[in-house]
């Protein structure tokens, strides 16, 4: 049994950090903002900054006593760091010295564990790492005779009978330390006379063969102070990430006492659902170590007035959806022992903030449409996916709107049909086949195919209108289906298909005609795989959530690094992109324009499948990318379209995230042609009322609108950006809407 | 036998890219931050706000942009040419991604990414970076050229010698010697 304590280690499920905030002169963060990231990572402001963990603020300055931080590729020592901090942004940083710092990153956030399922979490802590009042305080509360006894304390039990009969003092449980450790190392918790006998003769085996220092560090790492859905909080150290999310080190004499208050009951004594209970148990620990001379009187009292100062949510349970996509990544390459016992460090790029403004925007929106679409049955969900795309890093996850439940991941599991989604991805072939630019005018007009099971496919468009004649531009933008229908038999539905596979579709797509309205199904994240590569300019990157995994001394086992394969030119890509930016000026994606900055230029996609069963909006800014989808689990219709149900979303998101606009710039054998929308007729400023700006390769011959006189010295191509920038000006304005 | 021309060509585009960090100061560079600090919605990070330029001008007509480092990664990009100068790729291309992040925008960035690449042996995904790189340089022929320079020794290090040679060539018309 010794042997068997001697040599266990803990398992040490890994830990898994966020992304962690790279400083630096120029980036846009106010002071407000900069104060609120160090509140996530439990900095606590003070009149000194001198503590780690502590900061101070005043006026634009900030000081901030950083704790040591591990990254994946550094270990860095506590150090000090002054920002000088603009309403515009950061203006510079410098070190405890004075010198300055070109890039400073703040420490990662710890976003939660990989432990085994119903399994144990913990994170051990070292002799060195355990503040001194803890041991004094256990002890005080829990054994008082610790230091002298032999692994049990006939009088304490004896004690404790007597005061458990009396019921009125702080309750004694009469086991020692050795004790409950045995008893938590050991043995089930089954109460019986026999256990009982057990435990006491194994805590004196233990006594016997171990220092007290040993064993008391021993039952720091090891007692059970909290439970989190399937997840057993273990230790100190863990319990202090969990219930204050921020090291065992920092916690201040109140918080201490919580700890030491819930091992007696962590589910009776639970701070977040029993905080009455809890606080006065922690009180009477208070006063408890005040009996005894551990802590002074004053400041027992003082300690006592403060509020429990548990955080709102548990450490480690806040993004069960992004954790869920960095297991499924981990388990490709570690066995679920590694990963749950090894005590690895896992670094992603989950962007917290990021990932706020996701779960709000979709609880938000999704309470809002339940208001508006009544059904008593069931409640819409939805699911979000951002990516940075030039990177290909997934940041953000929703799993559906009750953000905080481990279940059903819709990001990752919903196969849903991609609806109108499809269509950039017919018109990108169709660009690549050379016959079509977005000046070209397509059919908008009743299709009939007759299939091989001799059944006929009508597709109607979504108003049942038939539009006659539409450019490509215009046929995208209101996602027409006829129009883009025809084009896609006239491409043929293997060209379509190849393309669709060349950005990322995991499967070969049936190749049926119902295909080209989007028939295929896919999940949020793997909508977001085809649309990156349009937002990364025809670049296709595997999303990934993992940067690099660490050992437990430190050494990097496996980095996930940047890839980029080209699959698509960036010709046809910046044509395709700024028809998609034409979708957010005149098309399905208009209304969001209302909800976004409103000088921030973004492409996007709506998507809506048949029967209005899938609400999709995805779209993108010259930095991120965000994929939305909006409906009911059971796949009844919600009666609504993409524009409307996960197009709000997505621009809540958005407008939220201090997106910088797409700004590509225009390959050099395009040209930029002003164009007449509902004709596709080229034109110049002032010979028509309703122009758009295309980019279209520059030996297109585009058919003039007659009276349009376009000058023949000048082309009208030579001034390109002008027009672009005066369409760009239009949409800031809303003119013509 | 692709990392020996690799570390002479590293030290060119070292060379290269230095002399275009320090060529005037650079803007402020928000990776995020609210659209409102931007003086336009075509900005480009690392480039001088466009005053008469544009996405849509064309190097003929307009006068030729010029991307550099900003500060931050300026020092990243140098930390990550120790890194690799010690055989240490792995960390000198994380540390470079640390730069992507920051200016996703700047092809001197992800050329000195797809640098790191080809030192060790990727000869690939140094040819995907470089034109990764190519596709954001437009109107920069001193960065095309670099652009070109990384795919022809890409291409190189590949065996294609007829196409690297070609690649070569354009670079070479972009910025003479």
């Amino acid at each position: 049994m010794v042997k068997q304590f001697e040599g266990r280690r803990w398992t040490l499920p890994a830990q898994v950090y966020a992304a962690p905030l790279e400083l630096y002169a120029g980036l846009a963060l106010t002071p407000d903002e900069l104060e609120h990231e160090l509140e996530r990572l439990h900095y606590r402001r003070a009149e000194r900054a001198d503590h780690p963990g502590t900061y101070r603020a005043q006026g634009e300055r900030i000081d901030v006593a950083l704790r040591p931080a591990r990254f994946a590729d550094e270990t860095r020592p506590a150090q000090l760091l002054s920002i000088a901090s603009a309403a515009n942004g950061i203006a510079g940083l410098r070190d405890g010295a004075g010198h300055e710092l070109p890039v400073l990153r703040l420490e990662p956030l710890l976003i939660g564990s990989i432990f085994p399922i119903h399994g144990e979490d913990r994170i051990v802590l070292a002799p060195a790492e355990v503040p001194p009042l803890l041991p004094a305080a256990l002890k005080a509360v829990e054994d008082r005779k610790f230091d002298t006894h032999h692994g049990v304390d006939p009088v304490a039990m004896l004690r404790a009978a007597w005061v458990n009969v009396r019921a009125r003092q702080i309750e004694q449980g009469g086991s020692t330390l050795t004790q409950q450790l045995v008893r938590s190392y050991f043995l089930s918790s089954r109460q019986t006379l026999s256990r009982k006998l057990r435990e006491a003769i194994m805590a004196i085996a233990l006594d016997a063969h171990f220092t007290k220092a040993d064993l008391m560090n021993a039952y720091i790492n090891e007692i059970f102070l909290g439970q989190d859905g399937d997840r057993a909080i273990h230790g100190f150290g863990l319990a202090s990430q969990f219930y204050f999310g921020k090291p065992l080190t920092e916690l201040d004499l109140s918080e201490l006492s919580l700890l030491v208050a819930i091992v007696r009951g962590p589910s009776y004594y639970d701070p977040r659902r029993h905080p009455e209970r809890a606080l006065a148990r922690r009180n009477l620990v208070l006063k408890e170590m005040a009996d005894q001379g551990i802590v002074g009187e004053a400041d027992a009292s003082a300690a006592a007035r403060r509020p429990l100062g548990v955080s709102r949510r548990p450490a480690g349970a806040y993004y069960p959806a992004y954790l869920d996509f960095v297991r499924r990544t981990l388990r490709r390459d570690y066995h679920e022992q590694d990963l749950t016992e090894a005590g690895l460090r896992i670094y992603t790029s989950l962007d917290p903030r990021a990932q706020d403004q996701a779960e709000h925007a979709l609880e938000h929106e999704l309470a809002r449409l339940d208001r508006l679409h009544r059904n008593p049955s069931s409640a819409l969900e939805g699911a979000v996916v951002i990516t940075a795309p030039q990177s290909g890093e997934v940041i953000a996850i929703v799993g559906g709107r009750d953000v905080g439940y481990d279940g059903f991941d819709r990001a990752l599991d919903a196969r849903r049909s991609m609806g109108s989604l499809v269509k950039p991805f017919i018109y990108l072939a169709a660009l690549e086949s050379g016959r079509y630019t977005a000046a070209t005018v397509v059919q908008d007009a009743p299709v009939d195919v007759r299939l091989v099971n001799g059944r006929h496919w009508k597709p109607e468009n979504f108003t049942r209108e038939v539009y006659g004649p539409v450019p490509v531009v215009r046929a995208l933008a209101e996602s027409l289906n006829l129009a883009t229908v025809g084009v896609g038999l006239d491409l043929g539905l293997a060209k379509v298909a190849q393309t669709l596979e060349r950005f990322g579709l995991p499967q070969h797509p049936a190749q049926v005609p119902a295909m080209l309205l989007g028939a295929i199904d896919v999940t949020p994240l793997e909508a977001a795989q085809l649309f990156n590569g349009l937002a990364n300019g025809g670049f296709r990157n595997p999303l990934r959530a993992v940067r690099a995994v660490v050992s437990a001394e430190g050494k990097p086992l496996k980095a996930f690094a940047l890839e980029v394969t080209p699959v698509a030119s960036p010709e046809v890509m910046y044509q395709l992109n700024r028809m998609l930016l034409l979708v957010m000026d005149r098309g399905t994606g208009r209304a969001a324009r209302a909800l976004l900055p409103p000088q921030l230029v973004v492409a996007g996609k709506s998507g809506t499948s048949s029967d209005y069963r899938d609400s999709w909006f995805a779209g993108f800014s010259g930095s991120h990318l965000a994929v939305v989808w909006v409906g009911y689990d059971d796949d009844e219709p919600t009666g609504f379209t993409g524009s409307a149900g996960a197009l709000p979303v997505w621009a809540h998101i958005m407008a939220g995230l201090g997106t910088r606009s797409w700004s590509a710039p225009m390959p050099e054998s395009l040209t930029e042609a002003q164009i007449e929308y509902p004709t596709g007729l080229r034109v110049v400023p002032g010979c028509a009322d309703d122009i758009v700006a295309v980019a279209v390769p520059d030996s297109a011959a585009l058919p003039a609108r007659p009276g349009c006189r376009l000058p023949d010295t000048v082309r009208p191509t030579d001034h390109p950006s002008e027009t672009f920038l005066q369409r760009a000006q239009q949409w800031l304005q809303g003119v013509g809407h | 036998m692709p990392a020996r021309p690799a570390v002479a060509v590293l030290v060119s585009a070292v060379a290269a890219l230095t002399a275009c960090a320090t060529q005037g100061p650079a803007p402020p560079n928000p990776a995020r931050g609210p659209s409102a600090a931007q003086p336009s919605p075509f900005a480009e990070p690392g480039v001088p706000p466009p005053a008469t330029t544009g996405p849509g001008e064309r190097p003929s007509t307009a006068p030729a942009k010029q991307f550099h480092l900003g500060p931050a990664t300026t020092a990243l990009v140098a930390q990550a040419q120790r890194q690799a100068g010690s055989g240490d790729y792995g960390p000198a291309a994380a540390t470079l991604e640390r730069a992507v992040r920051i200016e996703p925008d700047n092809p001197l960035v992800w050329i000195e990414l797809g640098r790191v690449h080809l030192s060790e042996g990727n000869a690939g995904q140094a040819d995907a970076l470089g034109r990764k790189a190519l596709a954001l340089a437009t109107g920069d022929p001193a960065a095309q050229a670099l652009a070109w320079r990384l795919i022809a020794d890409a291409l190189r290090a590949r065996g294609r010698d007829t196409d690297a040679y070609d690649a070569d060539r354009r670079a070479t018309s972009l910025a003479p010697h």
